[in-house]
């Protein structure tokens, strides 16, 4: 371990002074709070490019670490240095926790996406799902949740997509590659019919991306602009059957993945002959099931779509209803009402594991939850101090005794088997007497601290947010409460540009469909993100490179060309 | 005063009353936390971005001229567009109306059914085991919470005997009907076997209620003058009880029933959560959760207008039962 920790300082130093000793009393991930790094460190942290003085523990040797070479690595290094600046309290990995009947085969998926086309009925041919709401209208390019991802993916489809891991997989498109920096041409497969019966064509693929990165085509201003970063318009190939996708800015490493996520293609001339209402209550998309009915917030009926271009769907019918209410989710699977239910709570795990006819299939998700610290307010200016609260914490605990064991220690902000994942850094382990330490180094002993947290927004956020101000609160020299947040209000204040307005100290969640580490840290943790909470010119220079650079553009898992996006 | 004159009036009051929720409703929403651009917009979406969507929701236009547009808008049945799906709100709005209508209706009936007889059961057999029973029964029906009563009904007769469907509508009772005409009875027996459960958690707290009130009326006319004359006249007891006191004692208990209709349209929010019953209450609830504005101010103004009408009719009913109230 302790060598560990010198390569971590070594890192560090050469880094450019971003990050000091004191951080490294943060990264014991892997038996912290053992020993060598008691007493190291004092320091201030500055803020963007904080600058930091040694202290204590001059026995260790420095060693100049190598400089990144790929991407991977430049992501890498970057959740090194956020688990040694602690920003965040860093606490778990959501599950996606399912209910099933046993008359389906089916598993979850990591993306949180419910995939209708892999479930197999082993009784019946119909299977229905119930999620905790449904759809917010069904044009595909005017939405940004799961919820509704699940519903009108069951009738379009992409360029990309992605396997139950998460890998990069083909769907419309059958070839992909980089033609220059700034250029990438998607191969569009033959064969492919939309559910009206037209045959899918490469302008309808131009006619899709267009429609969602700019302007005024398709009578939207689509939410999901974002979503595909940086690029900025489609083209279809002369004389092939291909569409060119165009990102300004040079070379864009994440593309493929960010197609592999969004993007899903609809059919030009349905769209330009219908108004939105139209769009958003009927589907005419090329996947695996057409829609049968739609009433509007009580359910969507689906029939299977014989002209599928791979092998029609196991299952002949398909409706998917909501229950907001978990226990009636719960119930309506134990009763036999529904084939699969999302969000189990914890509490209900039992009964749909040992009713004899319903299962559990939970999966890590995509979704990290944390506490942000806001990095230029008191007492959260100190790296120390912002150390000492995750030392704080015993998060196996929580993860054990409120989350029932659902969920996955983290200790940076990417998520194992994302691109960028650092396999060396781990989650902080309690140690109470060092964050008593630290707090007193850092020079705010004493301080008063309010956790703010949304309710019900994500699993049992209340509950981890009680046990976090609860265990800090233990400590000698800080004490912590929690403040209930209705989400709203919350978002609006974390969310108008301006990080000054906000509150200090918040819990909050944070989905990433695209599997790279890039879009959790640029817009969390970078010093432009439209979500952040903290500025280092070294995690903003290390992303930097990581975003000029190309990745292997392999089409599958681990595909450091992808990116992904957000959710709540 | 006319009866005419009084109905005009109190019609006037009635549209001043609208205007007011109108009003009310729609300054809610610059008094709420929360921007809806944030539920429209991913969260990492630039400002840029985020402006471009207040832009199209018109969200960046002055409070006055969003408020003459919203009442012109309305004024022609216009309740705008949902944030979130982009589908006319009154359209959902009105969709979901009548699943609300039918629970309340439903919930009024099991209510109105069951309390009257226990209210009068409760006062003719006073101290006796019966008015025990029924008294002891309208305390826990008042005291129960209704989200309680749902889920353990839920669990109980759906879950463990499967007596019930969990949830859900099944049917609309137009539907139902249509096919019953027909001669097609499933179509009202899947009908009832969704709403039952909904309907007496819903109609619990509104049974409780009424049987007290019925009791207490009840006592109230057996202990007057005219009872006692009846008696001494020799009119059997039976008719001393159902056709002189419980006539009186139902005036007001129709007026409570009328309005609690209107109450249980609006507060039928809690019960169509637990059994998802695709209904206004429902809606609202989503509709705050994501400030999806257009949806929140139609679900409440048609609540609202719904209730106004309902305290119109009882008015009428009473000034044409009591000629006295006109004046």
């Amino acid at each position: 371990m302790t060598g560990d920790n010198v390569d971590r300082r070594s890192f560090l130093k050469l880094a450019g002074g971003a990050a000091a000793t004191a951080s490294l009393a943060g990264c014991a991930g892997d038996g912290g709070g053992e020993g060598t790094d008691d007493g190291t460190g004092t320091g201030t942290d500055g803020g963007g490019g904080s600058t930091m003085t040694e202290g204590g523990d001059e026995t260790e040797t420095q060693t100049e670490q190598a400089e990144p070479e790929t991407r991977e690595e430049y992501l890498q290094r970057a959740n090194q240095v956020l688990h040694d600046e602690a920003p965040w309290i860093f606490l778990n990995r959501q599950y996606s926790v399912y209910g099933k009947s046993n008359r389906i085969e089916w598993e979850a998926r990591r993306d949180e996406r419910i995939d209708a086309y892999e479930i197999t009925p082993t009784e019946g041919s119909d299977v229905r799902i119930t999620q905790s709401q449904l759809d917010s209208g069904l044009d595909p390019h005017d939405h940004r949740e799961t919820p509704t991802d699940n519903i009108v993916l069951q009738s379009y489809e992409g360029l990309l997509s992605r396997d139950a891991e998460g890998n990069v997989t083909e769907a419309l498109s059958n070839g992909y590659e980089r033609v220059e920096d700034g250029r990438v041409r998607f191969m569009i497969r033959e064969g492919v019919t939309f559910h009206s019966g037209e045959e899918l064509t490469p302008a309808d693929v131009a006619f899709s991306v267009n429609r969602i990165v700019q302007e005024n085509i398709g009578g939207l201003v689509s939410p999901q602009s974002d979503q595909l970063a940086g690029v900025t318009s489609a083209e279809v190939v002369d004389g092939e059957r291909a569409v060119d996708v165009v990102s300004e800015g040079g070379i864009n490493p994440i593309v493929f993945s960010l197609f592999a996520t969004y993007c899903d293609i609809v059919q030009q001339q349905w769209i330009e002959d219908n108004d939105s209402a139209t769009i958003n209550s009927d589907m005419n998309g090329t996947g695996p099931f057409q829609l049968d009915s739609y009433d509007q917030g009580v359910s969507v009926s689906y029939t299977r779509y014989e002209d599928y271009w791979r092998e029609p769907a196991p299952a002949e019918t398909l409706e998917i209803t909501n229950a907001a209410e978990s226990s009636t989710r719960v119930n309506q699977l134990l009763g036999g009402e529904t084939d699969i239910i999302v969000n189990v709570p914890p509490q209900d795990a039992g009964r749909v594991q040992n009713s004899g006819d319903t299962s559990l299939s939970a999966v890590p998700s995509t979704r990290v939850i944390y506490n942000a610290m806001v990095y230029n307010a008191e007492p959260f200016d100190s790296v120390q101090f912002r150390q000492a609260m995750n030392y704080a914490i015993d998060l196996p605990s929580i993860i054990e005794n409120i989350l029932s064991g659902f969920a996955d220690p983290t200790g940076q902000p990417t998520l194992e088997g994302f691109v960028g994942y650092n396999s060396d850094v781990g989650p902080y382990e309690q140690n109470v007497e060092q964050a008593q330490q630290l707090v007193e180094e850092s020079g705010y002993s004493g301080a008063e601290i309010t956790l703010h947290t949304p309710v019900g927004r994500y699993l049992r956020d209340l509950e981890i947010a009680q046990a976090v101000a609860g265990q800090i609160d233990e400590l000698e020299n800080v004490s912590a409460s929690v403040e209930q947040r209705e989400f709203g209000q919350l978002a609006e204040e974390l969310l108008d540009g301006d990080i000054s307005t906000g509150p200090s100290f918040y819990l909050i969640g944070w989905g990433n469909a695209t599997f790279d580490a890039s879009q959790t840290i640029i817009p969390l943790l970078t010093t432009d993100g439209a979500l952040t909470s903290y500025s280092n010119e070294e995690v903003d220079g290390l992303i930097e490179s990581a975003q000029s650079m190309g990745g292997s553009d392999g089409g599958s898992g681990g595909d450091s060309n992808s990116s992904g996006n957000s959710s709540e | 005063m006319s009866f005419g004159r009084f109905l005009l009036k109190r019609v006037l009051q009635g549209v001043l009353v609208v205007w007011g929720v109108i009003t009310a409703v729609f300054l809610l929403r610059f008094i709420t936390p929360g921007n809806p651009v944030d539920f429209v917009a991913p969260l990492d979406a630039s400002q840029e971005l985020r402006q471009q969507i207040a832009a199209e929701l018109g969200l960046d236009q002055p409070l006055y001229i969003q408020y003459f547009e919203y009442l012109f808008g309305l004024l022609q049945g216009d309740m705008g567009y949902s944030y979130l799906s982009g589908q006319e709100a009154s359209v959902i709005v009105f969709n979901r109306l009548p699943a609300t209508v039918e629970l309340a209706v439903a919930a009024t009936i099991v209510a109105v059914v069951l309390s009257i007889p226990l209210g009068v059961i409760s006062a003719t057999r006073r101290h006796q085991p019966a008015d025990y029973g029924a008294t002891t029964f309208s305390l826990l029906g008042i005291s129960t919470p209704n989200f309680w009563l749902g889920i353990m009904l839920l669990l109980v007769l759906s879950v463990q005997f499967d007596v019930f469907p969990v949830g859900r509508r099944g049917i609309p009772f137009v539907d139902a009907f249509t096919l019953l005409l027909q001669g097609n009875v499933s179509g009202m027996q899947l009908w009832l076997s969704h709403i039952a459960l909904p309907a007496i958690t819903l109609g619990t707290y509104f049974t409780a209620l009424i049987t007290r009130l019925t009791r207490s009326g009840m006592l109230d006319e057996l202990g007057k003058s005219y009872v006692r004359a009846a008696r001494a006249k020799g009119i059997p007891e039976t008719l001393v009880r159902y056709r002189h006191a419980l006539r009186n004692t139902l005036i007001p208990v129709i007026t409570v029933v009328g309005l609690q209709l209107g109450t249980l349209i609006g507060g039928a929010v809690i019960t169509e959560q637990v059994f998802n019953w695709p209904g206004l209450g429902l809606e609202v609830i989503g509709a705050v959760n994501a400030r999806d504005w257009p949806i929140l101010q139609g679900s409440l103004i048609v609540i609202g207008i719904g209730f106004v009408l309902v305290n119109i009719v009882v008015d009428a009913l009473y000034a044409y039962l009591d000629p006295r109230v006109v004046d």
